[in-house]
């Protein structure tokens, strides 16, 4: 009886612990419910997109009215809450209804009837694990929402079962992404061998204590780490998957995997570095080198942004093309990552918080505009293949004249993808450059490698343009869905809207960016009891 | 009038991106060129009314700021009038700032001429004519801009503008060689315009705490200064390489536009294939922003970088002139010889940045004008004869005098304004640079003062350059006797005199070209002066 006692009353969470994840909760649900819907309805696709995009929709209302409750650790510090988070979700939620809408648009029509709720439920699932990635700093919930994000991509991709381009891309990422997993769970079982723990704050404070000196296996562990969500962002070199799967998959999956995946692995990554930074207060402590971290984050993201733009060069099929894309821009987002050194230098300002606010904002940014950019243009591609039946620019020719309102459109996102004004591409990359350049010092640099870079991108994009306007051809009007170009005109009347509405967005961002990093909290474990 | 006075410039840039709208809806194609004509010639019209609106009466001394004796800015006291400002960023200090002032006065003027009269020229143009004529105003909104606004960012949005148009004017209207062509000047400008964007950072970034702002600043206005010069010198790290490598940045930027050896190699390529309007408007407009943007940004902001590089860039500019000289010579085209003529007499103005005096700095401004007028000229003639003959080639030419005598009138004008015939246009631009370049060899030049050493330097420069003048009058010479005169051929024997929309466009240039020439105080005295005191109060500090 005392011992029962003793073991205290079961853990049962309260509103005040659950509605701060009231999206990822209602995602559960609507999973359930697009499973059971077949029973009800002989048109199981469409009515398990229906109960997809209402599912979706209601996560977006219920955390906008719920918010995403105090910033802190929840959950026996498995997940955090915080406003990073939340706008990430929402971001992530806008988005994954993007997708299901364009479903309807372009895929629909040729998916196998019956193959619905099979498609949503992993669709929802992995929409669930880039959610998760975004609010946890523990090692072991960190495995298991990349996990929950990948297994269900795995299949996705090789959805159309038919296609042997499909199958292959499939087995292709399935391999890579066990490898990589594999060597993740490694670096993070030797960081918990270390530490003893599996907070990314609480093992951060020990490196500051100087608990452990033993500097070749911390970098072995932190390797294995960025391995693991290197390959979910597609960093040069876990980039090879990538442009397989996205010319393999259908063309909603591609573009959920172009900014989800990429999205909710950055967003991860960028916790637990932050999370590690902070703790160590942003400079040089003996025995660990947050310089050579931040090294080695800028040179990779610089890396995978030259080589995703030099490889897009030659590709033909435009899913291709905008797999090296989406792998470039990854770049430069990974470029904001690498602000965890604060210079010394007159220009950076402020504390720790402000260093972490500025990465956060930077990407959180990137990727509101990003969304837009890569859901208007992979729709264009969908809507034109879905008629065509062709994926390669070539087939583009004079859509100047055959599809005039798409062509526009698609204009504006190649445009918006180099980063020329008037459109947001613009603002995202400068405010990304300002922030890389406000620290100073060695991260000029990043910024003249982003300004190649935009230099070399413009070629390949601009071919898509060229073949659109400038080539001729007696190929017939496309006559597309009018839903989808209505899609993909709100997305680009969105880029010159966000372009003009820089403030705002940059106020939301700055408001947004804010992450709560058990690390500063100098009685983080409290917290840790208390929710 | 003082609703006018006070929207005037806003009008002046969306009007055209308004009849860009506009045109899309319209369906025939009668509608759309008389819309765009319309819409062009409103511009125009409404451009005139700067005359009115703009304070002829400023007196000196004249500065870009005014400040009070606590240090303030006292707004409005600068030579820049007629601003309109509101926040657009406050995150970052951005606002959507225009206003004019003796350097972009003419430049507007011209633009919107330029722009009417080009637009008549485009009457005939036969495939999508929507598209195009919708291209072209927008082109009008993005030139506008970028000679109006006064925050650095809001220029540099504009600048991109004007690129895109362009380059969809050039790569689907254009000749055979098109898709290279257009995105060779595609390519070309955003090379230079990703330093720029690096610069546009980095300069915000170090006028943070200037006048107590915790932001940085995007003002050129305030920019301009001698104390956002003390600001920036009180900055290590802008003081020495830092400083030199903007201007640099800055520099290529803007050479690649105006476009300077040996960034000019898009030049012909592009002017070769667009078609005659958009020619007029890449030699007589979009070559200006360069060496507006030099005057507006690259020397007031650095001004210390621009003294100590002076000779790299007059070198650039004489090699430009020569250079361009001798290609033009050497073509067999006759619209790429008018287009390296351009790089030989942009190079002026580049020559007169270099050098620093007050009577190059004003040649070179007059020389962005008069070039205006006279490229957009030879590009319409060179066109008219396109449209009969089908051809270019100088050696095919011989013997119009006889055939075309009202053409061969507008054109031998049109030449002898391009080689700076006394009493053209042309003219006075050269002779003012070349003036001030040998001025700058006399011990109270900037440069003497700086650089005592550089003495041989200076003359040697300004009598090399001497030589463009005679280059200039020898291709141009040679071009009128090898199209115009000698026995007449057989195969231009039917051709039509110029009809009335051809006079219609080339009397306008015409009677500027001889109305500059004869009486250059039109732009000298009321115009640059001003400017020029004010850069050299910001060129002279320290």
């Amino acid at each position: 009886m005392m011992s029962m006692l003793a073991m205290g009353l079961p853990f049962i969470p309260g509103w005040d612990q659950l509605h701060p994840f009231i999206a990822d909760l209602i995602l559960i649900a609507t999973i359930v419910a697009v499973l059971l819907t077949p029973f009800f309805t002989r048109m199981a696709n469409a009515a398990c997109a229906i109960v997809a995009l209402a599912g979706v929709g209601l996560a977006l209302l219920a955390l906008l009215v719920f918010g995403g409750g105090s910033p802190g650790l929840y959950f026996r510090g498995l997940l955090v809450a915080d406003q990073f988070a939340m706008l990430w979700k929402v971001m992530l939620l806008i988005f994954t209804a993007g997708v299901i809408f364009m479903w309807f648009t372009t895929s629909m029509s040729s998916m196998h009837e019956g193959d619905g709720p099979e498609f949503f439920t992993l669709l929802l699932g992995a929409a669930l694990g880039m959610s998760l990635m975004a609010s946890t700093s523990n090692l072991l919930m960190l495995v298991i929402s990349v996990e929950m994000a990948s297994l269900p991509s795995y299949v996705l991709a090789g959805f159309r079962k038919t296609n042997r381009i499909g199958a292959e891309a499939s087995l292709k990422y399935v391999l890579f992404g066990a490898v990589t997993s594999a060597i993740m769970i490694y670096g993070v079982s030797i960081l918990y061998g270390m530490y003893g723990t599996l907070q990314a704050g609480e093992i951060a404070r020990q490196m500051q204590a100087g608990a452990s000196g033993a500097s070749v296996l911390l970098i072995v562990a932190m390797l294995g780490l960025i391995v693991g969500i290197g390959f979910k962002i597609s960093a040069v070199p876990f980039h090879f998957w990538c442009p397989d799967v996205f010319e393999g998959a259908g063309i909603d999956v591609a573009t959920f995997l172009s900014v989800a995946s990429k999205g909710g692995a950055l967003a991860l990554l960028l916790r637990v570095l932050m999370e590690i930074a902070n703790g160590l207060g942003y400079h040089n402590q003996a025995g660990v080198s947050l310089t050579g971290l931040s090294i080695a984050i800028g040179t990779l993201g610089a890396i995978t942004a030259t080589v995703g733009n030099t490889a897009a060069f030659v590709q033909t099929n435009i899913k291709r093309l905008l797999a090296y894309s989406s792998i470039a821009h990854a770049g430069y987002m990974l470029c904001a990552l690498s602000l965890l050194v604060q210079h010394n230098n007159a220009l950076a300002t402020g504390s720790g918080q402000v260093m972490s606010v500025g990465s956060a904002q930077a990407i959180l940014l990137y990727l509101a505009v990003y969304l837009f950019m890569n859901l208007g243009a992979f729709t264009v591609a969908g809507l034109i293949w879905r008629v065509t039946g062709s994926e390669q620019i070539s087939d583009y020719a004079a859509l100047g004249r055959r599809a005039p309102l798409l062509a526009m459109c698609m204009a504006v996102f190649m445009f918006s993808l180099v980063g020329l004004p008037p459109v947001a591409g613009f603002v995202a990359k400068l405010n990304l450059m300002m922030v890389l350049a406000r620290n100073g010092g060695a991260w000029w640099a990043l910024v003249a490698v982003i300004g190649i870079n935009t230099v070399f991108s413009l070629y390949y994009y601009l071919r898509v343009v060229k073949v659109m306007y400038l080539t001729e051809s007696d190929e017939p009007d496309v006559a597309a869905n009018p839903l989808g170009v209505g899609l993909a005109m709100a997305s680009a009347l969105m880029l010159v809207v966000l372009f003009i509405g820089w403030n705002p967005l940059n106020k939301l961002t700055t408001n947004y960016g804010r992450m709560f990093l058990s690390s500063q909290n100098g009685g983080a474990t409290a917290s840790v009891e208390s929710r | 009038m003082d609703f006018l006075r006070h929207n005037l410039l806003t009008i002046l840039i969306f009007l055209p991106m308004v009849g860009a709208l506009v045109t899309m809806v319209l369906r025939t194609r009668d509608q759309v060129r008389w819309a765009a004509v319309g819409f062009t010639a409103a511009t125009f019209l409404l451009s005139l009314l700067l005359f009115v609106t703009f304070d002829w009466n400023q007196k000196g001394p004249y500065d870009y700021v005014k400040y009070d004796a606590g240090g303030a800015a006292i707004p409005g006291s600068g030579i820049v009038q007629m601003v309109q400002s509101a926040s657009w960023i406050p995150a970052f200090n951005i606002q959507y700032k225009v206003g004019i002032d003796g350097l972009s006065f003419p430049l507007v003027m011209l633009s919107t001429f330029i722009c009417f009269l080009s637009c008549i020229a485009s009457w005939n143009i036969e495939k999508m004519p929507k598209g195009y004529m919708a291209l072209f105003l927008f082109l009008e909104t993005g030139i506008l801009g970028v000679f109006l606004s006064l925050d650095f960012f809001l220029f540099y949005v504009f600048f991109e503008v004007s690129l895109l148009p362009m380059y969809f004017l050039i790569g689907i209207w254009g000749g055979p060689r098109k898709e290279y062509a257009a995105i060779k000047f595609f390519l070309y400008t955003l090379v230079g315009s990703i330093g720029l964007l690096i610069v546009l950072i980095g300069t915000y970034l170090y006028s943070r705490g200037f006048q107590g702002n915790p932001l940085g600043t995007f003002d050129l206005v305030t920019m301009a200064s001698p104390a956002f010069q003390a600001h920036l010198g009180s900055q290590v790290a802008l003081a020495g390489a830092l400083a030199k490598t903007f201007f640099v940045l800055l520099m290529i930027g803007f050479l690649i536009k105006v476009p300077a050896v040996p960034f000019h190699t898009w030049l012909p390529d592009a002017h070769v294939e667009a078609p005659t309007p958009i020619s007029m408007i890449l030699a007589a407009i979009l070559l200006k922003m360069g060496g507006y943007g030099i005057f507006r940004i690259a020397y007031p902001l650095y001004p210390e970088a621009a003294k100590t590089l002076w000779l790299l860039i007059a070198i650039i500019g004489v090699v430009s002139i020569i250079y361009g000289a001798l290609c033009a010579m050497a073509q067999t085209d006759f619209k790429k010889l008018v287009a390296y003529s351009s790089v030989s007499h942009m190079g002026f103005v580049t020559l007169g940045a270099a050098v620093m005096t007050p009577a190059a700095v004003n040649g070179a401004l007059f020389m962005m004008v008069a070039h205006g007028i006279t490229s957009a000229m030879m590009f319409f003639i060179v066109g008219v004869i396109y449209e009969r003959a089908h051809h270019r080639e100088l050696s095919r030419f011989g013997g119009l005098a006889t055939t075309m005598p009202v053409y061969t009138g507008f054109s031998t004008v049109g030449c002898f304004a391009n080689l700076g015939l006394p009493g053209l246009c042309g003219f006075v631009g050269e002779v003012m640079v070349l003036i001030g370049a040998f001025q700058a060899a006399r011990p109270d030049s900037l440069i003497m003062k700086a650089y005592p050493g550089d003495y041989p330097w200076i003359i040697t420069l300004a009598v090399i350059a001497c030589f463009g003048v005679i280059l200039t009058a020898g291709y141009m010479l040679w071009t009128i006797q090898r199209v115009f005169f000698g026995p007449e051929k057989a195969e231009y024997k039917g051709f039509s005199e110029v009809d009335q929309r051809e006079v219609a466009v080339l009397t306008p240039l015409t009677v500027m070209a001889i109305a500059f020439g004869v009486l250059p105080w039109l732009m000298f005295f009321v115009f640059t002066q001003q400017t020029v005191d004010a850069l050299f109060k910001v060129l002279g500090v320290r």
